[in-house]
């Protein structure tokens, strides 16, 4: 009598917490999730170390991320590589829709307009990065969520991931 | 007081999982929701259509040239488009034959030069128009409308990044239809949307 009670409570309480499972998996979603930094091209904003076993974890924040307002100059972003929407890219936003914009190497023209909710992002390690100056501006939809904290290691806590931002004055007045 | 605070409790917290669970069955599985516009004529009609999307084929997974997507507006990222992929990943594109090249920045000043030469040396817009192609990058689809004269699609906006596609349409209810008997079959118009690619080789 009691195993067959408490075998019902077990039952119960599964059901229970998996019912839960959907309300955790939307707000992760759509609120606020964490996500590990892999790779050089944010250095030295995220992992600064060349050691690999070192990676950053950080908190991502979601909510109501595609709109425009939310997205700013200098903000880090993970978003959808645009050549491949399997790949997770980090990049740091250089600017933002109607900006124009000094482009680098790989890019075929001198200075880009940056079309209607799109961003123009690019790796703090310039040198080793992938980014918009390779694939070009990309849509805001593609974006994730925004990077405001290092959770992870302890030692990394109080990291200001605006400290250095990269290649600078990039913004022109100049149209093409 | 007690037990009537427990059973509010109770059905809001009953309320968030439901609701988390439909909305989690809409992004990654299945939804059933209304289109509108004029895009996509005659294959979805411009309002009261009602189509059913498999998300299964998010982010372009498995999508075929030929299939109708529902995808979010590159530059509008809250809004989402319905349309069909044309063009997928290496092909080359003839952007749009139908109107003079609007679609390029250069395309005003080789507008006025063809109509201040006064087409003699046999250069005209049309020309122009047929010579505008475009390469689909890697991880892009070339969209369109079905309803070519009235569609906002990748002749405006350029090649879609898979990552923007949310589903791809199977099938649609007309609810402008009659429940049997209707014009384009039985139950509101049921019927399956199918992809319309032919190869002509």
């Amino acid at each position: 009598m009691f195993t067959r009670h408490f075998q019902g409570h077990g039952w119960r309480w599964s059901l229970v917490a998996l019912s839960w499972l959907p309300v955790v998996v939307t707000f992760n979603e759509n609120v606020c999730h964490i996500a590990k930094i892999e790779g050089s091209s944010m250095r030295p904003t995220l992992n600064p170390n060349e050691c690999s076993s070192s990676s950053d974890w950080v908190l991502l924040w979601k909510f109501n991320i595609r709109n425009a307002y939310n997205l700013n100059r200098d903000d880090v972003i993970l978003f959808k590589c645009p050549t491949d929407p399997t790949k997770t890219y980090c990049k740091r936003i250089k600017g933002i829709q109607y900006d124009s914009i000094k482009t680098r190497y790989p890019y075929p023209r001198e200075i880009v307009n940056i079309p209607r909710s799109h961003l123009w992002v690019e790796g703090d390690n310039v040198f080793h990065s992938v980014d918009s100056n390779d694939f070009g501006p990309i849509s805001a939809g593609l974006a994730i969520g925004k990077v405001i904290k290092v959770i992870w290691p302890p030692s990394r806590w109080g990291t200001d991931v605006k400290s250095t931002t990269g290649r600078q004055q990039l913004i022109t007045n100049q149209a093409d | 007081m007690q037990s009537l605070l427990q059973s509010w409790v109770k059905t809001a917290t009953s309320a968030l999982r439901v609701v988390c669970f439909v909305h989690i069955v809409h992004t990654y599985v299945y939804e059933f929701t209304e289109t509108r516009g004029e895009s996509m004529l005659p294959t979805l009609a411009a309002r009261n259509d009602y189509v059913h999307a498999l998300k299964t084929y998010r982010d372009g997974r498995g999508c075929k040239i030929g299939d109708c997507i529902v995808a979010a507006k590159p530059n509008d990222p809250n809004h989402r488009v319905c349309k069909r992929i044309t063009g997928m990943p290496g092909d080359i594109i003839l952007v749009d034959p139908s109107v003079g090249t609007n679609v390029f920045n250069s395309s005003s000043a080789m507008n006025t030069e063809a109509t201040s030469d006064g087409d003699n040396d046999g250069y005209s817009e049309a020309d122009e128009a047929f010579n505008s192609f475009i390469k689909v990058p890697q991880g892009h689809v070339w969209v369109t409308g079905d309803n070519l004269s009235h569609s906002l699609d990748s002749r405006t906006y350029n090649s879609l990044p898979m990552g923007l596609i949310k589903g791809k349409i199977v099938a649609a209810n007309d609810f402008n239809e009659p429940f049997l008997g209707g014009s384009k079959g039985d139950f509101w118009g049921f019927r399956k949307i199918q992809n319309t690619y032919v190869n002509e080789q």
